[in-house]
């Protein structure tokens, strides 16, 4: 590229950068100072520097449970939208051109639908007087109601609705555009159906699945509405205890609280890479 | 089942593939000997392909019957076929290296790991990739990747090889070097290859024969020097290489006559007064200056062609192409409007069948 494209390329990427800089950056370097604050109790937070935001919580038992609680709730929608997702993106990859396209429009239909009408949707159906618990009731399978609402299980399955559409798009679109003599290579070589999605298929879709498994996690952890309405108050996750304390006016508890979320977020998303490698398929063969 | 299977690593015998509409292969036989390199050559639609991917298994043929040494293949998967294979866009696994690359269809085949180096190093050793095990695909140029496909896909010895278009992507100078290594290295291994190409000058430089397609049929089947010194139809002579048709009128058996002027022609058969064909390569043709034997002709323009000269020519029944050694620098003279008799050996005019009627 010549120097006048270089410059030009930077150009585009001004005022983009200019606008995450004073939104972002800025606001979280400050977020990180409000973290190393004493709290006060007149002021949203004291004057002295201290570390005890993290120390306490690195102490606290409860909250010790909480990270466990999200990380594994995490791990586990994850887990489940790439069980289901996968197939489901395969399937979908293999259909010609304009179904795909259609099925993966019906996939992004419910995502127009809020997450509060559909977390409320869930409530309908899972709630005591809920769809599930009055049918099984009148058809004689319960004498009492079933404690469906407010359980780990309920926000995963409320996770799980919305999230599996980006999961099913990212692998599909991956599988899609997969070129098929890579498989037929494979074929000629000897590999049979399972050995040529393990040693070929699977490893070339990669990019798709991590950046698939990244948007599923990542909007996990900072999902809110779907884990208070479906969780309730006794399966918390972090982000749950991050608005608590801001609402108590904890904020330097609540900024430390914050942090953690993000360096989990980080270190995840760097497992995940790790994993995958999408990178060694980047740049194909040809 | 074709009678002479005994030598004969490919067999395939009546077959025909369609796709919706499409006959893409129709009613296809064709024999290849153990350790014999034979291409598909024609035009792209022609079947060539098609007929390749029936070989591989990739496609179901509709009829007919596909064998592998003997063994019919028409209901066994691609995967438990033995042939290795060499794609256009040469499909090289971009997630592993050279060597991993190289080696899958021996991982695939349950080779221990020493001896799965030990074959490897030795297929890139006999593709000149020596050193480049550890490489990803990527980083290899369009011909390195070629070797490495080609290594990949013989490093287990299957009984077939086939190759689909392999040289095609490569530059003219690349190509043509590639070419004289593939034939060295299909005769050393002695590996029964089919390939699949649109160059005719490619398929005659390879193959031990070549079987030319059109519309999903197979228009004639020889070795090279067959093919085109003798081809059967007017689409082999002007697919392989430029010829001259001409019309031509049967004055008595083996004597025809062609817009006035009389030529022997040891193929002519039928009545006096029966119609042919005839095609006559460029380079058969001998200009003589006017008044002595031969067709009447123009001469329209020259083109000088550095190791060849050519002269188009205009005659009663149409135009003339000859082609002449560039032996001594010059045109001999011959300069565009002047009249010449174009004649040329008996052996030399081939009757074919003309283009309209499809195949035989």
């Amino acid at each position: 590229m010549s120097a006048r494209g270089r410059l030009f390329g930077w150009g585009i990427l001004l005022v983009p950068l200019a606008v995450s800089v004073a939104l972002f950056v800025g606001p979280l370097a400050q977020l990180f100072m409000i973290s190393l604050r004493e709290p006060s109790s007149t002021e949203l937070y004291g004057t002295g520097w201290t570390l005890a935001n993290y120390t306490q919580l690195a102490e606290d038992d409860f909250i010790a449970r909480i990270v466990w609680r999200t990380m594994w709730t995490s791990f586990l929608v994850l887990g489940c939208a790439l069980a289901i997702g996968y197939p489901v993106a395969w399937r979908i990859a293999r259909m010609p051109p304009r179904k795909r396209s259609l099925v993966l429009l019906a996939l992004l239909f419910p995502l127009m639908v809020s997450n509060v009408v559909r977390a409320y949707g869930w409530v309908a159906i899972l709630g005591r007087r809920g769809v599930v618990n009055t049918t099984l009731q009148q058809a004689g399978v319960i004498d009492f109601p079933m404690a469906l609402l407010f359980t780990p299980e309920a926000v995963v399955m409320g996770l799980l609705t919305i999230l599996l559409p980006y999961m099913v798009i990212s692998i599909a679109n991956a599988l899609a555009t997969l070129d098929p003599r890579y498989e037929e290579a494979a074929a000629s070589l000897g590999a049979g159906p399972i050995r040529s999605f393990i040693h070929v298929v699977f490893p070339l879709s990669a990019p798709g699945v991590a950046s698939g498994a990244l948007l599923v996690f990542l909007l996990t952890l900072s999902a809110y509405v779907t884990i208070t309405l479906l969780g309730g108050p006794r399966s918390k996750l972090l982000v749950s205890l991050v608005y608590d304390s801001v609402v108590a006016f904890q904020w330097p508890q609540a900024a430390a609280l914050a942090f953690v979320l993000l360096a989990l977020a980080l270190a995840t998303c760097g497992l995940i890479l790790a994993v995958l490698r999408p990178g060694r398929v980047q740049g194909g063969a040809r | 089942m074709n009678a002479s299977t005994g030598e004969a690593d490919v067999v395939l015998s009546r077959v025909r593939k369609s796709f919706g509409a499409v006959v893409a292969v129709d009613d296809v036989s064709l024999s290849i000997a153990r350790g014999s390199i034979v291409s598909l050559l024609g035009p792209s639609g022609c079947g060539k392909t098609t007929t390749l991917r029936l070989v591989a298994g990739f496609e179901r043929p509709d009829a007919g019957e596909v064998s592998i040494r003997g063994a019919r293949v028409n209901d066994v998967p691609p995967y438990r076929r033995d042939f290795g294979m060499v794609f256009q866009s040469y499909a090289l696994f971009p997630h592993l290296t050279v060597a991993d690359n190289v080696g899958f269809g021996l991982r695939m085949r349950h080779v221990p790991r020493e001896e799965r180096r030990r074959l490897v190093a030795e297929a890139l050793a006999l593709v000149k990739l020596e050193g480049f095990a550890d490489r990803q695909p990527r980083q290899l140029s369009g011909g390195q990747q070629q070797r490495v496909a080609l290594a990949r896909a013989i490093v287990f010895k299957p009984a077939v090889l086939l190759l689909d278009e392999p040289l095609g992507a490569l530059d003219k100078m690349l190509r043509e070097e590639m070419q004289v290594e593939l034939r060295q290295l299909q005769q050393r291994l002695a590996i029964t290859t089919v390939f699949v190409t649109h160059d005719q000058e490619e398929a005659l430089t390879l193959s031990d024969r070549v079987a030319v397609m059109r519309g999903g049929r197979i228009e004639q089947v020889g070795a090279p020097r067959e093919i085109y010194e003798r081809p059967a139809t007017e689409f082999v002579a002007g697919f392989l290489g430029a010829s001259n048709f001409l019309d031509a009128e049967v004055a008595e058996p083996g004597r025809v006559r062609v817009g006035g002027a009389g030529f022997d022609v040891p193929g002519a058969a039928g009545v006096p007064g029966t119609r042919l064909r005839l095609a006559v390569r460029p380079e058969r043709v001998v200009l003589s200056p006017d008044g002595g034997e031969g067709l009447e002709a123009t001469l329209r323009d020259v083109i000088f062609r550095g190791s060849t000269v050519h002269f188009y020519l205009e005659s009663a029944i149409g135009p003339l192409l000859a082609y002449r050694q560039n032996e001594d620098g010059g045109d001999r003279g011959l300069r565009p409007g002047q009249r010449v008799r174009c004649s040329w050996s008996p052996g030399s005019a081939v009757v074919v069948a003309p283009l309209g009627d499809a195949t035989r």
